[in-house]
């Protein structure tokens, strides 16, 4: 029984997260739909109880990770990561849902509690090698994120945004559960760990010996399981979803999706391709597959930055074009998967941290451009580089981060990200980023041209000194991110990651 | 009787073409989200399948149950995302009059 409770400790973030959702989601009823505030309050007290807890289980875990709850969940540092970065980003989510000028007052707990009921989801994902948890965490978060999309009921466009998200989103599920029940056909077992490599007496048969066997079948299952996390990303061809869902969406939660769900997808994928191809006891046959596999990504990964920047040039809607822009990032962010070495995968975690600091910050200054305007079009924030001059500077430095130019986090990120892409071998792919980022530049810098360059149009002045406060914070910390006292720590912690990603081969012997 | 593994995989396969099918071709919103269910049905049968095979062959990669007990729970799922999905469609019915996927053509660009 004692052992039984030692390990729930494991999970003790995951238990906390848990019992924040129910207690939230029993306060709301008993309050009956007076102020909501309070229970963003109380929200963010248990997000900052989670990530206490993660930061001590941090430095509880070694380089190596380990296992509870019979096998299923696997605690190491890379899944940490993630964890960190979604309760981080869940924080700032919150604090925009309580500051957001369009949203109502009062009874909206059911906000907070889909939110946290989301990250339960996130937090499952990213900590397993079990393709049930991983998919039941996958469907959690997916189904939490459809009612958010939904949440303005009475609005046509959220409506719509949902029902295109479900809609989608259940067509990727079932391809990817397909995937999975091929993957379990093919090898006998649903642990990662022994999908790549199975010792003598394990009950399993490991992918690369069905791949000598018949390769077709385990290509149609691999890549079929990929498209499941494509989607989640949104990488093309599976992102139609995206820019509707990100317009529709209510603005704090199209904040949460392109950066906490978005994060969670890739931890899945990174986790998924490296225990089938990476991990050191791998049998070598598969590597050449993987490798392929790895091609595979890389021209994903051109296709969908291209598109995504290409998109974002002819947007007349800032929350549109942000929505293609996190297209091209996740393309971005895939070339660290394509290179299929763990350096690249460093690369593509260090840059998932950058991509938070800045896309937080730009999504947070939507929610004030559109607080103070009620519109979310370019063309409206002629003179808000005048009107709202803290607000529009913290933009421009997202927006210098968000093009990838130095001196901020998003300069680092794109160099180490293309670094271990010619590492690869994939310096054409290199040059295809560069020439995005260029393309890049011409949107992003649209905006700032629009806030300074203009004449002010003659609008309500409105300070929103919460939201401001935030904006500023991030953006300093975007910049500082990029300088070398805060950017060595966070790349060693980004490094540390897919150096724990080793796989545990459950123990058949201890069922 | 004892219905041959190949079987069983070629009927899954075919429900899930089905599945993919419907859901490209049909525009009723109620449809589509009936396809989806079938691709998710043609996951269990091969869960199932699989799982009887390799019971018989006497693989069981740490439990023999696995394969079972996943199909179990894509019924959960099945069932979480219809009613999630149905809960959707009510809301965009009440605001359009109607349940095709055409009539959501709000967004775009």
């Amino acid at each position: 029984m004692n052992a039984y409770i030692e390990q729930m400790g494991l999970i003790a973030p995951e238990l906390v997260l848990t019992a924040l959702s129910l207690f939230v989601l029993t306060w709301d009823l008993l309050k009956k739909g007076r102020n909501s505030d309070h229970i963003g309050y109380a929200t963010l007290v248990g997000l900052a109880v989670t990530g206490w807890l993660l930061l001590q289980q941090w430095g509880m875990l070694g380089d190596k990770g380990t296992q509870t709850a019979f096998g299923m969940v696997t605690i190491d540092r890379f899944g940490t990561f993630f964890k960190l970065f979604t309760v981080g980003s869940m924080a700032v989510v919150t604090l925009f849902v309580m500051l957001d000028k369009n949203e109502r007052k009062h009874g909206i707990g059911e906000y907070y509690f889909l939110l946290i009921g989301a990250s339960i989801g996130a937090f499952f994902m990213v900590s397993t090698n079990n393709l049930l948890l991983l998919m039941l965490g996958l469907e959690l978060l997916s189904l939490a994120s459809y009612s958010l999309a939904g949440f303005h009921k009475g609005s046509k466009r959220s409506a719509e945004a949902a029902l295109k998200y479900i809609v989608f989103g259940g067509l990727s599920a079932g391809v990817m559960l397909y995937g999975i029940s091929l993957l379990y056909g093919l090898t006998g077992t649903l642990d990662l760990g022994l999908m790549g490599h199975a010792p003598e007496g394990s009950g399993a048969v490991s992918l690369a010996t069905q791949f000598d066997a018949s390769p077709i079948p385990v290509a149609i299952a691999v890549v079929l399981v990929l498209a499941g996390f494509a989607y989640k990303v949104s990488v093309v061809p599976f992102h139609f979803w995206t820019p509707d869902v990100y317009e529709g969406a209510p603005t704090p939660v199209t904040t949460f999706l392109a950066v906490g769900s978005k994060a969670a997808g890739f931890a899945a994928l990174l986790r998924f391709v490296g225990a089938l191809f990476l991990t050191d006891g791998v049998d070598a046959s598969i590597v050449a597959y993987g490798d392929r596999i790895g091609f595979l990504l890389a021209i994903l990964a051109a296709i969908t930055m291209t598109l995504g920047n290409l998109s974002a040039l002819r947007q007349g809607s800032l929350k549109r074009m942000l929505a293609y822009s996190s297209i091209a990032h996740a393309g971005y962010v895939l070339m660290g998967a394509a290179s299929m070495t763990s350096e690249g995968f460093a690369a593509a975690m260090f840059y998932l941290a950058a991509y938070y600091c800045m896309n937080l910050g730009a999504f947070g200054f939507l929610i004030y451009f559109e607080g103070v305007t009620g519109k979310d079009d370019i063309d409206s924030l002629k003179g808000m580089g005048w009107r709202h001059p803290v607000v529009a500077w913290s933009m421009v430095v997202f927006l210098v981060a968000l093009t990838g130019l130095p001196p901020t986090v998003g300069f680092y990120g794109k160099l180490i990200l293309f670094y271990a892409a010619i590492d690869a071998g994939l310096a054409w792919l290199v040059i295809i980023a560069a020439i995005n980022s260029v393309i890049s530049l011409f949107y992003y810098f649209r905006v700032a041209k629009s806030m300074f360059l203009t004449e002010p149009v003659p609008q309500v002045p409105m300070r929103q000194h919460g939201l401001a406060g935030i904006l500023c914070v991030l953006a300093v910390v975007t910049v500082l991110a990029g300088l070398g006292a805060f950017k060595d720590p966070l790349r060693g912690w980004a490094d540390e990651g897919p150096a724990s990603l080793e796989i545990y081969a459950t123990d058949a012997g201890s069922r | 009787m004892n219905v041959p593994t190949e079987h069983l995989l070629a009927l899954a396969a075919i429900l899930f073409s089905l599945g993919v099918l419907g859901f490209l071709t049909r525009k009723n919103l109620i449809i589509v989200l009936a396809s989806i269910e079938l691709m998710l049905n043609a996951a269990n049968l091969t869960f199932v399948a699989g799982s009887r095979a390799w019971a018989a062959e006497g693989v069981t990669g740490g439990s023999p149950l696995q394969g079972p007990i996943f199909s179990l729970f894509v019924i959960l799922v099945a069932a979480a995302e219809a009613a999630v999905g149905l809960a959707l469609i009510i809301a965009l019915y009440r605001l359009k009059q109607s349940v095709a996927l055409d009539s959501a053509g709000e967004l775009k660009g």
